[in-house]
């Protein structure tokens, strides 16, 4: 097989996520592709978990769809995952034997799965190490057998795993890890889940997930300031930070509250540093007026937003995109701020340096749209290059400028030169409140229309932003497909299946969300006379965005989920034939109903 | 060249230095005159130039005070100076960082910040001018009023006991407290110089009257004779109980002076960071350093 997905559940304790992590480490020793995803139960500690793994000899895009191989320690958490982790006569289902059931009580209705395999995993575990806890290294010498995967990289795993934990535990199991290999080899499957060879070269691979890019990102773009508050799904930024931020002459700032974090970021940034707040949602909500000050008094400000299902508390384990909006406008005042969402793990990382560069050269906040499902899964992705970043930082004035310094001068581009605390002649007043161009306060007229405008016509140049989109397939066709964030690999897995089928289409992945690239839109837009929009939120945020700001094409089609329910490639592929075969609408459709048809 | 401590390294200065073209929008009379007028005698004393000074405020009319200085200024939204100031810091330790507002900014809208300001001491003084009502909104009740006090958000009578900016900063733990009035300015301006040489979080309470929406008996000049000076009391601000003690009297006695300054100043958050930055460059490179910071001596070179 050159594609595998694994799907693993049980209770909090049976180390399913702790299995999971040492097989993509395994496949990646290999020289597999791979990408893990976790989910768990609203529980702190204990409860159910699961997780998938998606294996390739190519890079993978996205999580997948139904499963090849379920693993279940336990059916009653395995079902609490419902579309999760969905299953097909086709899926391998291997369960614990000693749940009792069998072919003719499978506790999923009207599902014949052609390999049912029970194993005996936890006497397997106790005979072989003592402890019903050894499980998950039973499962890893199964999945090693049953997959044709080499035992010394899972071993090797282990060791380091139980290194602390002393002889005792490391040697049960091995065992347990030995016993699941051997009941391997001698009972084979009724369908063969042998990996292909990989076809890349091997070389030196990373696992790494969107947070842990985000904050490396940071980092390489020259951040040295990180102010911020605890909030699933975006806290590990701060701790990768937190880790690493000293040494670059850095400080992070656990704050008292979210407003504090932007605070104290925008504070950094007035003192010249490069600065960064990270959050979710209701943080989002919070910082909002520190972004407007940001963009009034023209700081440099990085906000990374790591969407997670709302309105309010919402379902913060879980993925959503419907922060667009928030993003966007959330803001009073005629405020335009860039707004950026990565598509991958890996984009996770330059995306954070596009952030400072749009932050730095336009003297604005600028937010990084990224999503749980990006955030936390973990990829194995080549090792980027950071030498081959290009930095931009903020202008500054000279010292003929520092001469008459004019803080806020009316420049044809709308940027004029930075200065900030400690340099001479530099001194002004930032403020929230209307000011002239010397920063002085005003409630003239005139003077906000002229701030306004060069606060706004700073922008215009991301109109041609060209490389902020990934365009893909057939630029001839009259089919257009568009996906951001997360739900981008989902839309592009489908848009190579469909063209295998002989369908052709073009897809857009836009990383610039806001404003609106509209040169970018049009040229998209030129020659398609059907296109449909793909996201993971009720409304179909980004589809109403577009529809505000350009001219869409005469088919415009919104396929849109709320959060925490799976989109699949497959999915994806029957909406883009429906919309191919559909007779096309003879004028626009006048209005958009915020309630989108299920 | 900017010298690495926020209180040497000046040249001579007069307070004119420090005076901005931009004119008050204040009302004729209204206290927050005087403590311009004490921070820029403040400012000349202590001789660093105006471009290594950061100057924060929130929301308010007392708010307005960065921009009549030559310092940088950052006149922000309301109730968020601290935790911009402390950015500010962190990120340029070497910078004189002021912070100042309203007892609304302060202990309503952005009470919230103060105890986490304190708990990290960074070394920074904030200035309240301190009204007991909101001025720039044109006369509500603010978190200092009395109990009882009619204004135009409560015309039958506040319901609200006060918030006591003195006990408030002392019980969280900071290490310099001290309260001034407009009209003792040579008191005032020696009270800021002596918080901003502090090392740690100074707070000044300036009982800054309002001459629009204030109560009548609490007005500049009645202020002048109603002053006791702690320092004519024989108060010593060693001690911490004591201060906590006189600090009872807020809304009684019109106590002006330093309540208490911390005799043995512990790290400022500033200091700790260095400390951790050197620690992690250092095994960066290799080296290993001897830490600046350790239980048995609170006070490292640093600071």
């Amino acid at each position: 097989m050159n594609d595998l997905i694994i799907g693993m559940a049980g209770s909090g304790g049976d180390g399913i996520i702790s299995a999971g992590e040492s097989l993509i480490g395994a496949v990646a020793a290999e020289g597999y592709y791979g990408m893990l995803t976790k989910s768990y139960g609203p529980q702190i500690r204990g409860g159910e978990s699961s997780c998938r793994l998606r294996v390739s000899t190519l890079p993978v895009l996205n999580p997948g769809g139904s499963l090849d191989v379920a693993v279940i320690l336990d059916w009653d958490d395995f079902l609490r995952f419902g579309s999760e982790l969905p299953v097909t006569e086709n899926t391998v289902i291997i369960f614990d034997l000693k749940s009792g059931v069998d072919r003719t009580s499978l506790p999923i209705k009207g599902l014949w799965p052609k390999v049912l395999c029970g194993v005996p995993l936890e006497d397997m575990a106790i005979k072989a190490a003592g402890v019903q806890q050894a499980k998950n290294s039973v499962i890893l010498g199964l999945l090693a057998g049953w997959l044709g995967l080499s035992p010394d990289n899972l071993l090797a795993g282990l060791r380091k795993k139980f290194a602390r934990k002393g002889d005792e535990v490391l040697q049960g199991n091995e065992r347990a890890f030995a016993t699941g290999l051997t009941h391997a080899h001698n009972h084979p499957l009724g369908r063969n889940l042998r990996l292909a060879h990989p076809t890349a070269p091997l070389k030196r691979r990373v696992i790494a997930d969107g947070n842990e890019l985000c904050a490396k990102g940071a980092i390489a773009a020259g951040c040295t300031f990180f102010g911020g508050y605890p909030i699933t799904p975006a806290t590990e930024i701060m701790q990768h930070l937190q880790a690493d931020l000293w040494e670059h002459g850095g400080v992070v700032l656990q704050a008292e509250d979210e407003i504090a974090g932007v605070g104290a970021a925008l504070g950094a940034s007035f003192a010249g540093k490069k600065a960064m707040t990270a959050t979710s949602g209701p943080g989002l909500s919070l910082k909002t007026e520190m972004l407007g000050l940001a963009s009034v008094t023209e700081l440099p400000l990085v906000c990374v937003n790591v969407q997670r299902g709302g309105p309010s508390t919402g379902m913060p384990t879980k993925c959503e995109q419907a922060d667009l909006f928030a993003a966007v406008f959330s803001a009073h005042g005629d405020t335009v701020r860039p707004v950026l969402a990565p598509t991958t793990v890996a984009d996770t990382y330059g995306l954070t340096v596009e952030a400072f560069n749009l932050a730095e050269q336009y003297q604005t906040p600028v937010i990084l749209l990224s999503d749980q499902d990006i955030a936390q899964r973990k990829e194995i992705i080549d090792p980027i290059d950071p030498s081959l970043l290009r930095l931009v930082n903020r202008l500054e004035p000279t010292t003929a400028e520092l001469k008459d310094y004019t803080r806020f001068r009316l420049t044809p581009s709308g940027i004029s030169p930075l200065s900030h605390p400690g340099m001479k002649g530099g001194n002004y007043l930032a403020a929230g409140i209307e000011h002239d161009e010397r920063g002085a306060p005003t409630a003239n007229g005139e003077m906000h229309g002229e701030m306004n405008h060069k606060r706004l016509v700073k922008f215009l140049p991301l109109r041609r932003r060209h490389d902020l989109f990934v365009m893909e397939g057939d630029p001839d066709s009259p089919l257009g497909i568009i996906a951001w964030g997360s739900v981008a690999g989902i839309a592009l897995e489908a848009l190579r299946i469909v063209r295998a089928e002989g369908l052709d289409a073009r897809l857009m992945i836009p990383k610039l969300l806001y404003p609106i690239a509209e040169e970018v839109f049009a040229d998209f837009f030129a020659p398609l006379t059907r296109c449909i929009v793909f996201e993971q939120s009720h409304q179909g945020q980004l589809y109403r965005l577009i529809r505000m700001w350009v001219n869409v094409p005469q088919q415009f089609e919104s396929y849109a989920r709320s959060g925490a329910n799976p989109l699949s490639p497959e999915d994806f592929v029957s909406q883009i034939r429906k919309l191919s075969r559909a007779g096309l609408r003879k004028e626009h459709a006048d209005r958009a109903d915020f309630l989108n048809p299920l | 060249m900017i010298s690495t401590d926020a209180t040497s390294g000046g040249t001579a200065a007069a307070p004119r230095d420090f005076k901005s073209p931009l004119k008050p929008i204040w009302c004729p009379g209204c206290g927050d005159y005087g403590v311009l007028n004490a921070l820029y005698r403040a400012l000349a004393a202590i001789g660093r130039p105006p471009h290594e000074i950061a100057f924060v405020s929130g929301i308010g009319c007392s708010s307005r005070i960065p921009g009549y200085t030559t310092a940088y200024g950052f006149n922000t939204v309301h109730g968020r100076a601290l935790p911009i100031a402390q950015g500010i810091k962190l990120a340029s330790p070497e910078l004189l960082v002021l912070v100042a507002g309203g007892d609304g900014d302060g202990f309503s809208i952005g009470g919230g910040h103060v105890p986490h300001a304190i708990r990290r001491n960074p070394d920074l003084t904030y200035i309240v001018m301190d009204n007991q009502v909101y001025g720039l909104t044109k006369g509500q009740v603010s978190p200092t009023s009395p109990r009882g006090t009619r204004a135009r958000s409560s015309v039958y009578g506040s319901m609200e006991s006060p918030v006591n900016p003195l006990l408030y900063t002392l019980a969280y733990g900071a290490g310099f407290v001290a309260q001034g009035i407009p009209g003792d300015l040579d008191g005032l301006a020696a009270m800021i110089e002596e918080g901003i040489r502090y090392p740690g979080f100074a707070f000044i309470n300036v009982q800054s009257p309002c001459v629009s929406f204030g109560e009548p008996d609490n007005q500049v000049k009645v202020q002048r004779t109603r002053m006791r000076k702690l320092a004519a009391e024989g108060h010593d601000p060693s001690n911490r109980l004591r201060a906590i003690e006189l600090a009872q009297d807020y809304g009684q006695e019109l106590y002006t002076g330093v309540f208490y300054r911390n005799p043995n100043p512990p790290p400022t958050h500033g200091c700790q960071i260095k400390a951790l930055q050197d620690e992690r460059k250092a095994l960066q490179a290799g080296v290993t350093i001897t830490p600046t910071l350790s239980a048995t001596d609170p006070h490292p070179t640093c600071c």
